[in-house]
């Protein structure tokens, strides 16, 4: 794994989250911000913040994305989520497109 | 599968294999935080163990999506305490009368 093959989601609270890529790629909003065209801090620096999404619902969306990739390749799981967490997860989601 | 390795703020998922040696996971974080594996100690969080660089992670009883706690070699050669600071964010400093969405 190489250092370009990684991304850094930045929570609401400044927590930082270290993820391949391909991951974080499941979110068609973060791939499109991570592949258009043109010099956005975003793409140079591989660094995306949100300022809307908590901590605990980033870390949450980021086990989504390696459980999306581990399902996509035939291992099939169950993904377990907290019910506090179900309203506040779904608006990311729907924000992230995922 | 892969674990979180945390310190500070900052949380790595590392994809790996249970086959693979704490070593291996060492090295895999070198490329990403310029530290040299031997000023890298991993710790199991829910066990306390301080994880061997020779072991695999399945003789360890590292699973998936298990935290690992990342600690670094300090200037007096020591290593720093275990330090994983944890998000407050939840409910408590939520205003009531509806968040910031």
């Amino acid at each position: 794994m190489r250092k370009e093959d990684t991304v850094k989601l930045i929570s609401a609270e400044g927590f930082e989250f270290i993820i391949h890529k391909e991951a974080a790629m499941v979110s068609q909003t973060i791939r499109n911000m991570l592949t258009s065209p043109g010099s956005f801090a975003e793409t140079q620096h591989g660094e995306v913040t949100f300022p809307e999404i908590s901590t605990t619902i980033l870390e949450k969306i980021c086990k989504y994305f390696y459980w999306n990739l581990q399902f996509a390749s035939g291992k099939e799981t169950e993904f377990h989520i907290e019910p506090e967490l179900t309203l506040e997860l779904m608006m990311a989601a729907n924000y992230l497109h995922t | 599968m892969y674990i979180r390795v945390k310190r500070n703020k900052t949380t790595y998922f590392i994809q790996c294999e249970p086959t693979e040696t704490v070593l291996d996971i060492k090295q895999k974080l070198h490329v990403l935080i310029d530290q040299p594996v031997d000023d890298q100690r991993l710790i199991l969080f829910s066990s306390g163990h301080v994880l061997e660089d020779v072991k695999t992670l399945a003789d360890q009883k590292v699973e998936n999506d298990s935290v690992v706690a990342l600690t670094l070699r300090k200037d007096d050669n020591e290593f720093e305490d275990v330090n994983i600071a944890r998000p407050t964010d939840f409910y408590q400093s939520r205003d009531p009368e509806g968040g910031s969405w």
